[in-house]
């Protein structure tokens, strides 16, 4: 039996947007386990609620992750408004949809870079962030922000998008499509990029559904979890469908992302093309009382919102669990048996958000 | 490309709150509702200031203002290695300005307290049964919250 020998990685490493710890037990150049750490940049954002009064938390909520900051702020309200009994105009809820679905896309463009640096492929993460720039000019011109928007507010959204912004918004997204088959053509079918993801970190549904792994890690081994299901915002008359791969190695993981990016430009046309009219917002009477729990499928996976209300202006408790938190044990699995070569790529390939995770 | 071409603002970017001194009453609600405490009212002193690194630019103090004095501009703040406070004097003439008048409430008066609910300094007290209202003068802002909420029109500066 080959030596064996503990090797940390991270929490300070060049692939690592977000600082993890594993310590890798290896023998020879396979890695028999993996202990993962992670504590290196809690903020406490949860406490906050005794200090800000619920209708202020949501700027605070958004700022749980700079990536997927308006699904939190959504995923706040969705349970704020489910304990005060709201329901939020359609307008609103298209509204949240165009910008959720558009926070998918930048955050899928932030990882294929963020993918393609951690297999040395500098130039395809340069032209991954390039595009994504597109897509944060559309948020600043329609939200005022570029990762952190505060548009969402308990009770609907805070502006209206312009008929002439909605169809911006559309006409930009469909002029990206060529340079986006481009660069996704690239991550798919080139021969190197081939070599580093297929086969590498293979999971079963079985093993998926024992270690309850969300979002596109779980959709990559074939199984169709997906909140955007459930019926929330204006899915349901989107004729929103997931998209599954079967394989569930990261090339799978890498696939299950790309298909979303066009389909989130689908969405978005459509739901742009569908918009209804009426206001924006509702008025909000009363404070929270009692316990809610609101579901959301940010771009990394479910993301899961409690908040508990005694009848004051500040919610007496709320818990945030992101999706990188549900799919760490999955992380350890693949890592069981790996090449050490192989291990950036699989970390990556979970999207991890760990500020998003320690809150 | 930027730097040669200059950044263009987009009409909605939200880049630095701005304060016009001349509507500000200082009546303090932007401070209170500000999720990062980044804003400090010193009604003694008369001064308003913002810990720039501390605001993080929600626009929250934007939306609660009653006077519509502060807006969210479009340009950044300059670059620094130290938390800048930027603190504004309200202009001398008129200092006595917020202060003027007293808020009166009249015999339609219902009692119905939601003067008292929306105050921000707390600074009014409806007792229903008794049928008195109140008001203290040192703690009252002037800034017309009450007079907007109330239903029977009953309450004005005078």
């Amino acid at each position: 039996m080959a030596k064996r020998t503990v090797i940390p990685f991270g929490p300070q490493h060049p692939v690592l947007p977000e600082p993890i710890h594993l310590d890798l037990v290896i023998e020879d150049e396979t890695v028999v386990e993996a202990i993962p750490s992670i504590g290196f940049i809690h903020r406490g954002l949860e406490k906050l609620v005794e200090k800000n009064e619920w209708p202020e938390m949501v700027y605070v909520i958004e700022r749980v992750c700079g990536i997927c900051s308006f699904g939190h702020g959504w995923g706040y309200c969705k349970s704020v408004e489910g304990n005060l009994g709201l329901s939020v105009p359609p307008r609103a809820e298209y509204l949240r949809t165009i910008w959720h679905e558009l926070g998918r896309i930048h955050s899928h463009l932030l990882w294929l870079g963020l993918l393609a640096d951690s297999f040395g492929f500098e130039s395809l993460f340069m032209h991954s962030w390039r595009l994504r720039e597109t897509v944060l000019d559309l948020f600043e011109e329609t939200t005022g922000g570029r990762v952190i928007f505060s548009v969402c507010k308990v009770g609907g959204v805070r502006k209206d998008v312009t008929d002439e912004q909605l169809a911006e918004i559309s006409g930009v997204l469909k002029g990206m499509i060529p340079e986006l088959t481009e660069l996704t053509n690239v991550f798919l079918e080139d021969m190197s990029v081939k070599n580093r993801l297929e086969g590498v970190g293979t999971l079963s549904a079985d093993e998926i559904k024992e270690l309850c792994a969300v979002g596109p890690v779980a959709r990559a081994s074939g199984i169709a979890s997906d909140v955007r299901l459930d019926g929330h915002g204006a899915y349901p008359e989107l004729g929103f469908e997931p998209c599954v791969e079967e394989a569930g190695d990261c090339m799978a993981r890498c696939k299950v992302r790309v298909r979303e990016i066009f389909q989130s430009i689908g969405l978005i046309a459509k739901a742009a093309e569908q918009m209804p009219g009426g206001d924006i917002d509702v008025k909000v009477k009363g404070n929270p009382e009692g316990e809610f729990v609101g579901r959301m499928e940010q771009p990394r996976g479910e993301a899961y919102y409690y908040s508990k209300g005694n009848g004051s202006k500040f919610l007496e408790r709320i818990r945030v669990r992101t999706p990188t938190n549900a799919n760490i044990p999955a992380l350890v699995k693949m890592l069981q048996g790996c090449d050490l070569a192989d291990v950036p790529v699989m970390v990556l390939t979970i999207d991890p958000c760990i500020s998003c995770t320690e809150r | 490309m930027y730097p040669v071409v200059p950044r263009e603002w987009k009409e909605r970017t939200r880049g630095h709150i701005a304060i016009d001194m001349d509507a500000c009453i200082l009546c303090g609600i932007c401070g209170k509702k500000c999720p990062t405490d980044a804003i400090t009212v010193d009604r003694g002193a008369k001064t308003w200031s913002i810990g720039r690194m501390q605001c993080i630019q929600c626009s929250c103090c934007v939306d609660v203002c009653p006077k519509k004095c502060l807006v969210n501009e479009a340009t950044y703040t300059t670059p620094a290695v130290y938390k800048i406070v930027d603190t504004y004097e309200k202009p001398e003439e008129q200092g006595a300005a917020a202060n003027e008048g007293s808020l009166k409430c009249d015999d339609t008066c219902v009692f119905c307290g939601i003067c008292a609910k929306k105050c921000p300094q707390g600074a009014i007290e409806v007792d229903r049964a008794e049928k008195k209202w109140e008001v203290d003068d040192d703690k009252c802002t002037r800034c017309g919250l009450c007079i907007e909420g109330c239903p029977k029109k009953s309450l004005k500066i005078e």
